[in-house]
């Protein structure tokens, strides 16, 4: 009851303060990443502690302190306070914790996690919990067990629950992502395949086996299948798999060209490019079946990856050469009242509408001889904000479903390999490692 | 001896009395007296016609000309093949093998017909044609549309058809127009610049622009499949210009 009430006037908080608690929090700031504005609340996260020395215990405890700790990290909603200012000890249980410890300056943190794992039958448990170190009267923030099998697969679903649980609370409400994913294709097996991994890289598996070549990934809102870009038939066609069973469901085949899908916020229809009815490429929308296709745009030009606002699904961005160069443009979903967004030259491709409709990502590429960067355009003030720097191309940005992060394709060490940040253009990771790795895209959240 | 005599006189006197009444026993009657000449009009001429061939002898193909000439003729046929014709005149003719003209010339004195031969040489048949070479397989057929159909090329961003590669496409246009029946797909490509899918759609209209170009051209559409790799064909992977220029291009596969 106590804890429900925290949760609930920490949410209130947020709303009241915007973005998120973090940014009402008055206590000394450490600013993370190469970007100022990103400061999180402080959290300190010892080790969690293996209940038993057998190798297996020790590996997945490692893994799960390893996956936790990451996912905080990476979450843009904490900062963590690194382990080397923590107290000496062992901090399994309650009764390890001395909040004034946690709270003195070299330290500071308004929040510990902590607690211990142990297998047995084949399954591990994590004891876990959060303390607010500031509040006295009602210190337990989250106190729960957490199972799974004991595999590293179990060690880090459990790990990412954990993880979201905290940024949930920590963070106004907003679910974090850990247990999502990115559809991406990699060349890795010699022929371009859909891939899907967890947010943060691991866990990859390829879905096909066409050995051909297959683009653009995009996920139904539901998390459940994914449409991309075969050409198995020798010719650019949509497809959609099960990412659960990799079951096929059908597409009809268009004819010409036919790519970038992107379904509606609904899940009822796909918005896709085709060159069905002419010599370029039109923005068309159809049933997520491919029946009852109607075509939006009417131009001499590439018009091409289609992508609906997703929060009211009333208008529709896509990319254009009909002024000479590709440039981003929205419509209504009808087709009409279409209008030119980054009016600056250069070349503007890929958009991605931000999950709150507010934002849309792309990749900028300013004179013909520059590199790709990504960019966030604010509809609102049509300002456009510059999260990479060069040092190769960095295209193709898709959004988390909590609008906090971007990942994209960068080219920065040599081959395209998939990377995530912060919206802000901060905390950068690498993904992928293995072959050449393109066009991610973000799954919603998935049904867990 | 002397009496004897006597008596053969006697005897001569009686052969020649008997041989002189015997050859006038049947005297010939007078002849009837010539009917007397009627005062009629002249009759007309009779018509007469000459024919030439010259000359009397050709090789197949060669020329002859009749040559003819009539007089007192109402009307003047030649047969065969050349029909009525003025009194006088001449003719080019081909025969095809040896014939007899004949030309007939009619007209109220009568009818007159002359003849002319013509000797036509039909050259020896040629030697039998060699048997003709076996039909080359369809695998020639790929070796030729690989040697002939050339790639098209783009510039940077572009998908019209630039004029230096307009010679080029039209010797295509020829190659597949005299090569009917095959059917064949043009692959649109690009260089690895730019976003990859908008990439998808330029190669896309730059394989278009040529199947346009070619239909324009006279051949027909609808052996024609088109499609686009985008970048995900290239020719080579060097960042220069050379190889993204080798990228920035249209090509022809014959369909199996």
């Amino acid at each position: 009851m106590m804890k429900k009430i925290f949760a609930l006037s920490l949410v209130a908080a947020a709303i009241t303060c915007g973005r998120g608690l973090y940014a009402r929090v008055q206590t000394p700031q450490i600013q993370t990443g190469t970007r100022s504005g990103v400061i999180g609340v402080k959290i300190a996260v010892p080790e969690f502690q293996p209940l038993g020395a057998d190798a297996k215990t020790l590996q997945l405890t490692e893994l799960f302190n390893k996956v936790l700790w990451d996912d905080l990290d990476y979450s843009g909603v904490v900062t963590l306070v690194s382990r080397s200012f923590y107290p000496v000890g062992k901090f399994s249980g309650p009764e390890n914790i001395k909040p004034d410890d946690w709270t003195a300056p070299a330290i500071d943190a308004q929040f510990i996690a902590f607690g211990n794992a142990r297998l047995d039958g084949g399954r591990i448990t994590v004891e876990a919990r959060l303390w607010d170190l500031k509040r006295p009267d009602n210190r337990e923030a989250i106190g729960k067990r957490y199972g799974s099998t004991d595999t590293e697969e179990g060690a880090r679903l459990i790990a990412h629950q954990f993880a979201d649980a905290i940024v949930e609370l920590i963070g106004g409400g907003i679910k974090g992502v850990s247990l999502t994913k990115l559809a991406y294709i990699s060349d890795r097996s010699g022929a371009k395949e859909l891939y899907v991994m967890d947010y943060d890289g691991s866990e990859s598996h390829a879905l096909t086996n066409e050995r051909s070549i297959v683009l653009t990934p995009a996920w139904s809102p539901d998390g459940e299948k994914i449409a991309f870009t075969s050409f198995k038939l020798n010719q650019a066609n949509i497809e959609i798999l099960s990412r659960i069973d990799r079951k096929p469901y059908n597409f009809d085949r268009q004819g010409g060209t036919t790519t970038t899908p992107v379904w509606s916020p609904d899940g009822s229809m796909i918005a896709y490019a085709t060159s069905r009815d002419g010599s370029d490429t039109e923005i068309y929308v159809a049933d997520w079946n491919g029946k009852n296709p109607k075509r939006l745009t009417v131009s001499k030009s590439v018009d091409i990856s289609p992508f609906w606002n997703p929060r009211t699904g009333r208008e529709i961005a896509f990319v254009s050469d009909r002024s000479g160069t590709a440039q981003i443009y929205i419509m209504d979903a009808e087709g009409t009242n279409v209008r030119r967004i980054i009016m600056d030259g250069g070349t503007a491709v890929n958009p991605a509408w931000s999950p709150d409709g507010q934002r849309i990502a792309f990749a900028w590429q300013k004179s013909r001889t520059s590199y790709f960067d990504i960019y966030v355009h604010d509809l609102a003030t049509g300002r456009n904000d510059q999260m990479t720097q060069s040092a190769g191309d960095n295209e193709r940005p898709t959004w988390s479903p909590d609008g906090r992060h971007l990942a994209f394709e960068s080219t920065r060490n040599g081959s395209s390999q998939i990377y995530s940040m912060l919206a802000d253009g901060t905390k950068v990771r690498q993904l992928t490692q293995s072959g050449k790795n393109q066009g991610p895209a973000w799954s919603g959240y998935l049904g867990q | 001896m002397t009496t004897f005599r006597f008596k053969n006189v006697r005897l001569l006197f009686l052969v020649l009395s008997a041989l002189f009444a015997f050859s006038c026993k049947h005297p010939t009657p007078p002849p009837p007296p010539a009917p007397a000449p009627i005062a009629a009009p002249v009759p007309p001429p009779a018509p007469t016609i000459t024919l030439r061939a010259n000359p009397a002898t050709v090789e197949r193909g060669q020329p002859v000309t009749l040559t003819w000439e009539a007089r007192n003729a109402a009307n003047v046929q030649i047969d065969p093949g050349v029909g009525a014709v003025m009194a006088t005149g001449n003719r080019m003719l081909n025969p095809t093998s040896s014939v007899t003209y004949t030309a007939k010339a009619t007209g109220p004195g009568g009818e007159a017909t002359d003849t002319a031969r013509v000797t036509v040489n039909i050259p020896p048949p040629p030697a039998p044609a060699p048997p003709a070479p076996p039909k080359p397989p369809d695998v020639n057929i790929s070796e030729l549309f690989r040697r002939d159909v050339k790639d098209i090329l783009f510039d940077y961003d572009k998908s019209d058809i630039r004029p230096s590669e307009v010679s080029k496409l039209q010797a295509n246009a020829a190659f597949l127009k005299e090569h009917a029946n095959l059917r064949f797909t043009i692959d649109g490509n690009t260089d690895e610049r730019g976003s990859q899918e908008y990439n998808l759609g330029l190669g896309d209209r730059r394989a278009n622009a040529v199947k346009e170009f070619l239909v324009m051209q006279g051949v027909n559409g609808n052996r024609v499949n088109t499609v686009s790799y985008g970048e995900e064909r290239p020719a080579c992977h060097e960042p220069t210009e050379d190889c993204y220029q080798r990228n920035r291009r249209a090509g022809f596969t014959p369909n199996p």
